[in-house]
């Protein structure tokens, strides 16, 4: 009994509870470039990562989160506006690249590690345009934060 | 610990209950009753076999005490331990020593020659060991990449250490001789607990098993062996009942 007792009492509370913070998103605002205090939401933008077919689609919002890669000190996207419009004049890609440092943050047992970054101090970010050239969409970018290590505050701006 | 503390409460009214026995006795007589004074050393055996037939722990407890008067007994045990811990997120070995030393209350009215002990006790528990993280998987709930691969570590976090305080109940029977069997069953306190930087005291020798709480549970199976010192006579007299 008091054998059954010591095994079946120690409680396996070992999920990672949802609201425990994990590994952070870089969080970006959009702004309207004629008016720069004004956020502006984007239409159909497609964020797609280097390599991979599948984007993550944001339509009507002023903020996204982007996930970073944790396992190289490199991520990139095309930010693809207007993403899947039957009028292809109106669709733009460009290509931003974030360089950082990254480490690895204990959290607890059962939610393990999470990942944390700082953006490079030189070049925190690259802006590019499209392989098949169609003008910056993206007309300016401020760095608010470079330490990427929670969700809970903005970390880029993006005036278009 | 509310469950702790309902099942501890339960055991104590078990072992009262084991000492309530009939006692029929035809007429008044006078006895020696003899109490031996020593020391009784033994080993657990709970960690002993596991130590066999699980392959990710090595344990070995040694367990003594010394009878101070009739009632009380100064009690310690000295272990240690080498786990390893594979979990959803992360494995990690713990290897490590401790030390507990306390004392024991017997509560057990002992008749005539008998030398069981029932007891109720405390201990103040030192633990020092070290932790090697093994491998870990980093958390991500948007795993956009795939990202989802277990890192292996190998850092090695050492001189940690841990102290607690222990409320003991358990019973010591003699069987053979001067043989004893005996089960213990313990709650444990942190009092100081000293985390390494980016990890944390996920096992602690003699503490066992830690979450974010402060508390702790454990048990032992011993058979120890008892050295007499010296004894003390005292005389009963036997009431008859009516």
């Amino acid at each position: 009994m008091a054998l059954a007792w010591t095994l079946t009492g120690c409680e396996k509370d070992d999920i990672c509870d949802a609201a425990t913070p994990t590994t952070p998103r870089l969080i970006v605002n959009f702004y309207d470039i004629n008016n720069p205090t004004a956020l502006k939401t984007v239409t159909n933008l497609a964020i797609v990562g280097e390599g991979l077919e599948d984007g993550l689609l944001f339509n009507g919002k002023s903020t996204i989160l982007m996930p970073l890669k944790t396992t190289a000190d490199l991520t990139k996207y095309r930010f693809i506006l207007n993403f899947g419009n039957d009028d292809t004049s109106l669709v733009n890609e460009d290509n931003l690249e974030f360089r950082y440092a990254r480490s690895n943050v204990f959290i607890s047992r059962a939610c393990g590690f999470k990942t944390v970054f700082v953006l490079d101090a030189e070049n925190p970010y690259i802006l590019t345009d499209a392989a098949a050239p169609d003008e910056l969409w993206i007309k300016d970018i401020t760095l608010i934060q470079s330490l990427i290590l929670t969700e809970n505050e903005v970390h880029l701006q993006i005036y278009f | 610990m509310k469950y702790t503390s309902k099942y501890i409460s339960s055991i104590i009214v078990l072992l009262f209950s084991l000492t309530i026995q009939a006692q029929d006795q035809k007429k008044d007589s006078v006895v020696i009753k003899t109490d031996r004074y020593g020391f009784r050393v033994g080993v657990d055996l709970f960690k002993l076999s596991r130590s066999f037939y699980e392959k990710n722990y090595k344990g070995l407890e040694l367990v003594g005490d010394y009878r101070l008067t009739k009632r009380y007994f100064i009690a310690g045990e000295i272990g240690n331990e080498n786990k390893t811990v594979t979990d959803d997120r992360l494995s990690f070995t713990t290897k490590g020593t401790y030390f507990r030393a306390g004392f024991d209350y017997n509560l057990y009215e002992n008749w005539l020659d008998m030398e069981n002990k029932i007891y109720i006790g405390m201990r103040y528990g030192v633990s020092t060991f070290s932790q090697t993280l093994n491998s870990y998987t980093i958390y991500n709930r948007n795993d956009y990449f795939n990202e989802t691969t277990s890192i292996s570590s190998g850092e090695k976090f050492g001189g940690l250490s841990a102290q607690w305080i222990e409320v003991v109940v358990g019973m010591n029977a003699k069987v053979w001789n001067n043989f004893y069997v005996g089960f213990s069953l313990r709650a444990n306190k942190m009092m100081a607990n000293n985390k390494p930087e980016n990890f944390d005291n996920l096992y602690i020798p003699g503490f066992h098993r830690t979450y974010d709480g402060d508390f702790g549970v454990g048990f032992n199976y011993t058979v120890s062996y008892f050295f007499p010192i010296y004894k003390t006579k005292t005389t009963v007299t036997v009431k008859t009942k009516k």
